[in-house]
């Protein structure tokens, strides 16, 4: 096991004082430590935005794929070595505009990583133009006459596409972040933890204040993440309530075979062990004959 | 000895699984043949075709026909000016009119109840090709056990009964002809003969590639549909389970490249194939490759474009594409395998240069040689898997006390790679530029130096693997005809042709696209006498990659691009005509097929 100060790198974070991303990376930190994950056995993938740093202030492996890519990549890394935990970072932009696709597709596919999600609905790298999370009539650089989109609801989709974890967290709440990161670092399957941030330098409608008013937790709440229907109306709850109450915590939770367990040739240990089949491929030579 | 057999219908009708199994029964007497298909974009309908050129030793199509089965009318109307003078077609009158005279005098029309002889014999319509197989092997005066063989082993899963059925219908085909057309057969000229007991194999450029990385170590093969290139995915697929390979499908190209990027990065080997659209899609994820050393392989399989344009059609029009796709200046390698050894070895030669180099390889086929068949002895499989500088955890542990340098600036330019799981080597590979530990850096001398570490492989790629163009033929020769890829066979044909003809012609045929090594090039270009560039695309894209890097000008260029590839006889016929004009003619020469029908026109009403 590893312990925060082994985790943590020597490069310096280039993320705005006051950023959520901080609060995050030491509950991901602190997590791994605790579930005693080896720090040489585990991968995070970032993809690009202000989340893609994350890959360079961890001591694990890391990747830093293109924008939108994160669960991609860490999809190829988990099934190459089943062995390895592997997590997925990314932004709002990132995860639910560029990468939709992947994120969606994720989902049915259930290969066991954690999914970070850093939604501060807007985009903070690109210095503050509308996300698919910003608000319908928020004003931002690319929008400044008022958004004129629908927010996208990543939990209610997640749970759509057949999510087996989706969680949301508040980047204000260290210990309760660090909880459902271990939840969902021991799930087996996909799971994703959306995590409300505010961005301290482009985004002023959803502020620490704002959240801190508004975040409640769903455990406190009587929630059972065992029932789809309920985890679909709490994932709605942010929005039928007209942003005055919004739930964190896991909206839904199912086990189901993961990719991994379903694939044959996986029973016999990680991908990366396995040798050339060679007698195989020179017997196929026959059935061209 | 030579013959060509052809038969067409709808989509639907079975005309690939005839042609196969009509292969397998020429290559099983002995005999070399070129099993090609024709098809248009769509399911039902429309016009295939399956042709097969059988002889001593053949690698190409060829135009015309010796025996064509028509089981539509569109085979017939397409067909009228493709049989040689004195050739034959077998139809079925009860589906297929065709008025006496149709095809010419010269030529013998055999009307063969094929559905009848079909379903008196208990079988299904669909068995009416199997008829057409027998009574074409009566005609040709082949050997009919040959096609039992072969049908006996294709129906054996199915149990005795189905390949009995299969067997008399075949029979039915062939007693039909030997009865009915005794005198047409005895007056047909053109005649093929079992040669001797053969055990080769018939296979495509897809499967050839397909196998070639499974014996090269490829363990994820993560693709999403895309034609001329999915049956590599449809064959890895099949064999998943017997080869221990993951096939993954993807939701799109973006994520095929990128689940094959991880897998490396994770140590395990893996690719993925495409064609132009997708490739277009993974354009920037080839860059991401390049910038964080992670090794990936792709096998472009080329249509011509832009866009969807004409899916199931060929060309080679994606070199350029190839070699300059993704933001930004850097390494890549692109070979284009020419025949199915070539296929098969440089498949798995792709994924030790991907490793060895750390970058991405792109191994270009097309539609032509993807779905071609050839009989092909088996393959070598002594295929030696070539890791490079990969570090893993069974090796000799990393030191602890630093960051591990991922990029570290070495001599050759290839740093020692460590895979997750090894204690000491955590890093982070990443798409931004980078210091040697990994992490971001915005610092000019860094820049610069990381893109002259990079650049370097080329010194060791051009020493100890680059391969010099293959010349074939008289070192001595008036003319070269130089190509790549696809068109080794076809311009080995044409050179044939020439030389029974008393001309004296090599072919100059290059694999090795990039990088290239100017200066033996040079030296090479210097020796050949006069040259012809053969090249299916509107650019000569070959001739202008090789203009910029070894200052090389072809004397003439033949370009092909209306959705085939060039056919042996059409290269043989321009360099006559421009012999004739004693070599004053046009530079530079477009061969367009202008058909009379041909088959779009086949499978729509109007235009």
């Amino acid at each position: 096991m590893s312990s925060i100060q082994e985790l943590t790198t020597k490069e310096k974070p280039q993320w705005c004082p006051g950023c959520g991303n901080f609060g995050l990376h030491m509950a991901l930190k602190g997590a791994l430590s605790e579930l005693g994950i080896p720090k040489e056995k585990t991968v995070l993938v970032s993809g690009v935005g202000c989340s893609g740093k994350a890959s360079h202030y961890i001591n694990t492996y890391g990747f830093e794929s293109l924008h939108g890519r994160s669960v991609t990549v860490a999809s190829g890394v988990k099934l190459a070595n089943h062995g390895l935990t592997v997590i997925a970072e990314g932004g709002d932009g990132d995860g639910y505009g560029i990468g939709s696709a992947h994120f969606l597709h994720s989902f049915r596919r259930n290969i066991d990583l954690t999914y970070i999600v850093h939604d501060n609905s807007i985009y903070g790298l690109t210095t503050g133009q509308a996300s698919p999370t910003s608000q319908h009539g928020m004003k931002t650089k690319s929008t400044p006459h008022g958004n004129l989109e629908m927010q996208f609801n990543p939990l209610a989709v997640a749970i759509a596409a057949g999510g087996t974890f989706v969680a949301r967290v508040f980047a204000g709440d260290m210990a309760h972040m660090k909880e459902v990161f271990k939840q969902a670092l021991q799930h087996k399957g996909f799971a994703l933890v959306d995590v409300l941030q505010p961005c301290v330098t482009f985004n002023k409608l959803n502020t620490f204040a704002w959240w801190q008013q508004r975040v409640y937790k769903l455990e406190s709440a009587g929630h059972d993440p065992k029932n789809k229907a309920a985890a679909m109306e709490k994932a709605f709850e942010e929005m039928s309530s007209n942003y005055s109450k919004i739930p964190t915590g896991v909206f839904y939770k199912e086990e189901r075979p993961t990719y991994v367990d379903e694939s044959p040739q996986l029973a016999s240990g990680p991908l990366i062990g396995h040798a050339v089949k060679s007698a195989e491929i020179e017997k196929a030579f026959e059935e061209f004959m | 000895m030579e013959f060509i057999w052809k038969i067409g219908g709808e989509a639907g009708m079975g005309i690939m699984a005839s042609g196969l199994t009509m292969c397998k029964a020429f290559t099983r007497g002995g005999l070399s043949a070129v099993g090609y298909p024709e098809y248009p974009s769509l399911v039902r309908g429309g016009e295939n075709t399956f042709q097969i050129r059988v002889g001593e030793d053949v690698h190409a199509p060829l135009k015309k026909n010796h025996l064509v089965v028509c089981l539509n009318r569109p085979t017939v109307d397409f067909h009228r000016e493709q049989v040689y003078e004195n050739g034959a077609i077998i139809y079925d009158s009860s589906a297929t009119k065709i008025e006496p005279g149709e095809f010419g005098a010269d030529k013998a029309l055999l009307d063969v109840p094929l559905l009848r002889l079909a379903t008196d014999n208990g079988g299904d319509v669909i068995m009416r090709n199997t008829v057409a197989l027998g009574a074409s092997i009566a005609f040709m005066g082949y050997d009919i056990s040959l096609l039992e063989q072969v049908l006996a082993e294709t129906f054996a899963r199915k149990g005795q009964q189905v390949v009995d059925q299969n067997v008399k219908i075949a029979r039915a085909g062939h007693d039909y002809m030997l009865h009915n057309y005794k005198a047409q057969m005895e007056s047909f000229k053109f005649k093929i003969r079992k040669k001797s007991d053969s055990r080769k194999m018939v296979i495509s450029g897809n499967e050839a590639i397909a196998l070639g990385a499974a014996a090269g170590g490829l363990k994820l093969f993560s693709a999403y549909p895309m034609t001329p290139s999915s049956s590599i995915m449809h064959y890895i697929a099949q064999k998943e389970l017997d080869f221990d390979i993951i096939m993954k499908q993807t939701e799109d190209e973006i994520a095929a490249v990128q689940y094959a990027i991880g897998a490396n990065f994770a140590g395990v080997r893996a690719a993925t194939a495409t064609s132009g659209g997708g490739f277009s899609l993974m354009a920037e994820s080839l860059g991401l490759s390049a910038l964080s050393e992670t090794p990936v392989t792709i096998f472009l399989a080329q249509r011509p474009g832009p866009s969807t344009c004409l899916p199931t059609w060929t060309e080679q029009a994606d070199l350029k594409f190839a070699l300059n796709a993704s933001q930004g200046e850097f390494l890549r390698i692109v070979l284009a395998p020419g025949d199915m050894h070539e296929c098969f070895h440089y498949a798995a030669r792709a994924l030790n240069l991907a490793d060895k180099y750390q970058l991405p390889v792109i191994l270009l086929s097309d539609k032509y040689l993807s779905e071609t068949f050839f009989s092909c002895a088996k393959f070598d499989m002594g295929v030696k898997i070539e890791r490079g500088k990969m570090i893993t955890k069974d090796m000799k542990p990393l030191p602890l006390n630093a960051r591990y340098k991922r990029y570290l600036i070495t001599k050759d330019g290839i740093s020692p790679r460590p895979i997750p799981g090894v204690i000491g080597g955590e890093h982070v590979s990443g798409s931004y530029e980078h210091f040697e530990n990994g992490y971001s850096a915005e610092t000019f001398s860094v820049r610069a130096a990381m893109v002259d570490k990079r650049m370097r492989k080329i010194n060791s790629i051009l020493k100890e693997d680059f391969e010099m163009p293959k010349l074939y033929g008289a070192e001595d020769a008036e003319l070269t005809l130089i190509c790549w890829g696809s068109h080794k066979g076809i311009a080995l044909e044409a050179a044939k042709i020439l030389n029974s003809e008393g001309m004296k012609v090599n072919v100059l045929h290059f694999v090795f696209l990039f990088p290239l090594d100017a200066k033996n090039l040079k030296k090479l270009f210097r020796k050949l006498n006069r040259t012809v560039m053969v090249e299916n695309n509107r650019t000569s894209q070959l001739a202008g990659v090789l203009k910029e890097y070894a200052g090389f000008r072809p004397d003439f260029k033949l370009l092909k691009y209306d959705g085939r590839q060039f056919f042996p006889e059409e290269i043989a016929s321009e360099v006559k005509k421009l012999k004739e004009k004693n070599w004053k003619g046009k530079k530079e020469i477009h061969v367009i097929d202008n058909l009379p029908y041909d088959y779009l026109q086949a499978g729509k009403v109007e235009r």
